[in-house]
């Protein structure tokens, strides 16, 4: 049963294969529909990832009230301490930020100043993967770049750059599990303010980690209360909730783009029919051949839907590693306001793009291969 | 040899609805036909050659009457379980051969075995068998387009014999042949026929072609006409 099943799939692939030009400009248009189709869920599922809490984070992001933009926000150094004073804190980190270009971009350029000797202690998870922390902690100008920084510029450990009107040298290259750090530059704090307007002993922002992933809310609140009488009040909100608002225009710009993939996939499933359709137009004698050979009716039921199955998976493939091959390859990111997002694919999407093109595949042949079935032996024979 | 013909029409009727009108190509016609002969159907246009065919092929199922074939009664059968007897009883061979052209000579004979259970092996020797006695082993990998018209229509002779069907019916098969090519396919279903003992029925509109059968009917306006022993 399943091998006579089989043997007629590969006779729908032989009439697919030697029909080349036909498959060929289908298969074209359903890869094209589901390049776009993986792109777009790439871009959403990136910004989901980046904006959604999760009850397991435990960042928070200290930015100076009203204030939107690093260049605008400002807040004294000296809060560090005061800071970590706070019940539930675990620890805490200056940050100095300096961006190429404060807009909407795809191409950001975003530097964070940090203490040298507090990086590894406030984030331990960043991995240096290439170069060491120990040359770049010597080096006033050197630089870490995230693994993704590196790659779309092209840069590795030794490598001098210019950007944002700094000039920096790479020490090394570091790998994050928060796709946000692998698209920044860390450099040192100090060398950062010397070479920024806000000069030394202003800092961006503070990051925050906290005890316990549950204090999240109640350590924001008691920062913001601590220095809510000061001249620099601040306004402290868990990190994905501090990049959604940040990058709220880019992100509804960015939800806009679903309505691109679901118009590619409507496309790609009238491609398919049409094509299907016609198919069986031409075919009409062909089936009416094989049910006189002994082919029962679902038989030319199944050759059909297998066609539509090959036709749809063999297009969503290339179109979905396409997509896939583009994205880690050219690395896009986008940012806003000194924030950077890396459109990631994932090994889900993968899947429910190849599932997706299978469905389409099979759902656009339903009818044709109905209408096939359906179709009386004789008067197909005589038409 | 089993005394029983392999084919028993017993007042076989055939209507067909065009609108209101009823149109009815086959009238209580009664026919037997022995194991093993060769029959050549003859008749003006729409005297219902075709339609006796498709019957006897299980493809069209009549309105009235009983068709037995190798003892079964297949106007009895339902859908699925003739597709199945068709593919074990009969080989239909058409007059404009009906090969699928993207298929080789090999594959487009293979067609028939693909929904059996033979192994591989089993198969590519049948095809191969199948293509050696129409002589068209050397053709193998040959498109349809790249054959002869006789060429093609011994393919599509080899596709009707793979599943070694005891029937063979034939509508028109040198119908669209030259004199040559129309000789060699004639000589070769006379071939099955006496030395493989496969029973055939032909319908024809040429009388040459009439003389290579065992018996020659006439059909008009569905009924038989008269029956005539050839000379063998
Ligand atoms: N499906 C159908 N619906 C309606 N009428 C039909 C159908 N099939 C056959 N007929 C009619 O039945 C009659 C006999 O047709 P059939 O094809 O059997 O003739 P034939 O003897 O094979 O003719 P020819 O020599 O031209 O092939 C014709 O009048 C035809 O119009
Ligand atoms: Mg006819």
């Amino acid at each position: 049963m399943i091998s006579q099943a089989l043997r007629l799939s590969r006779l729908a692939g032989k009439q697919l294969l030697r029909h080349r030009l036909r498959s060929l400009l289908t298969l074209f248009g359903v890869a094209a529909g589901l390049f776009l189709f993986t792109a777009v869920s790439s871009l959403q599922r990136s910004l989901d990832k980046a904006t959604r809490l999760e009850a397991t984070d435990s960042t928070l992001v200290v930015y100076r009230e009203n204030r939107f933009c690093p260049s605008t926000s400002r807040l004294p150094e000296f809060y560090e301490e005061e800071i970590r004073a706070i019940p539930g804190v675990r620890e805490v980190i200056p940050i100095q930020i300096t961006v190429n270009n404060c807009n909407a971009s795809l191409d950001v350029i975003s530097f964070r100043g940090v203490p040298p000797d507090q990086l590894a202690r406030f984030a331990p998870e960043l991995e240096i993967i290439d170069g060491s922390l120990s040359d770049w902690q010597a080096r006033s100008d050197g630089a870490l770049l995230g693994k993704y920084f590196a790659s779309r510029r092209g840069l590795a450990v030794g490598d001098a750059f210019e950007a944002a009107g700094l000039k920096v040298q790479v020490s090394g290259i570091l790998d994050s599990p928060e796709p946000q750090d692998n698209n920044v530059a860390y450099v040192q704090l100090p060398f950062l303010q010397q070479n920024s307007s806000s000069g030394l002993g202003t800092v961006t922002q503070f990051n925050v980690r906290v005890e316990a992933p549950e204090d999240l809310e109640r350590v924001a609140k008691a920062i913001d209360q601590r220095f809510r009488a000061e001249s620099e009040p601040t306004y402290t909100q868990p990190e994905k909730a501090f990049i959604a608002n940040t990058a709220g225009e880019l992100l509804s710009l960015a939800a806009f783009t679903r309505w691109i993939g679901l118009g590619a996939v409507l496309a790609v499933f009238a491609l398919l029919g049409n094509t299907l359709l016609m198919v069986q137009r031409g075919r009409v004698k062909e089936n009416a051949v094989l049910r006189t050979l002994g082919y029962p009716a679902p038989a030319i039921l199944w050759l059909v839907l297998s066609e539509g199955a090959l036709l749809g998976l063999s297009g969503g493939l290339s179109g979905v590693l396409g997509a896939m091959f583009m994205l880690q390859w050219r690395r896009i990111s986008m940012g806003t306001e000194g924030i950077a997002l890396t459109v990631e694919s994932d090994p889900r999407i993968l899947i429910s793009g190849l599932l997706l093109a299978l469905g389409l595949g099979l759902f656009a042949s339903l009818w044709p291969a109905w209408i096939a079935m359906k179709r009386p032996v004789v008067e197909s024979l005589r038409s | 040899m089993n005394a029983s013909p392999l084919i028993h029409c017993h007042h076989l009727t055939k209507h067909y609805r065009k609108g209101k009108q009823q149109v009815t190509p086959l009238q209580a016609l009664d026919l037997k036909v022995p194991r093993g002969e060769f029959l050549a159907l003859m008749g003006p246009s729409g005297s219902g050659k075709t339609t006796l065919l498709n019957l006897i092929a299980g493809i069209d199922s009549p309105s009235e009457g009983e068709l037995i074939i190798d003892g079964q009664d297949i106007s009895q059968l339902s859908r699925g379980k003739l597709s199945r007897w068709r593919a074990q009883h009969v080989g239909y061979i058409f007059q404009l051969y009906h090969l699928i052209p993207v298929l080789s000579a090999y594959e487009n004979v293979e067609l028939p075995l693909l929904l059996d259970s033979f192994s591989g092996r089993e198969r590519r020797e049948r095809v191969e068998l199948a293509l050696r006695l129409v002589g068209l082993e050397d053709r193998m990998h040959h498109k349809p387009k790249e054959l002869s018209g006789g060429q093609e229509q011994r393919v599509a002779i080899a596709r009707a014999l793979v599943a070694d069907p005891p029937l063979l019916v034939a509508d028109e098969p040198t119908g669209d042949l030259d004199r040559d090519a129309a000789a060699s396919v004639l000589q070769l279903l006379q071939e099955l026929s006496r030395e493989h003992g496969k029973t055939i029925v032909m319908v024809t509109h040429d009388p040459k072609a009439a003389e290579a059968a065992d018996r020659l009917l006439h059909l008009e306006k569905g009924k038989l006409l008269e029956s005539e022993a050839l000379p063998a």
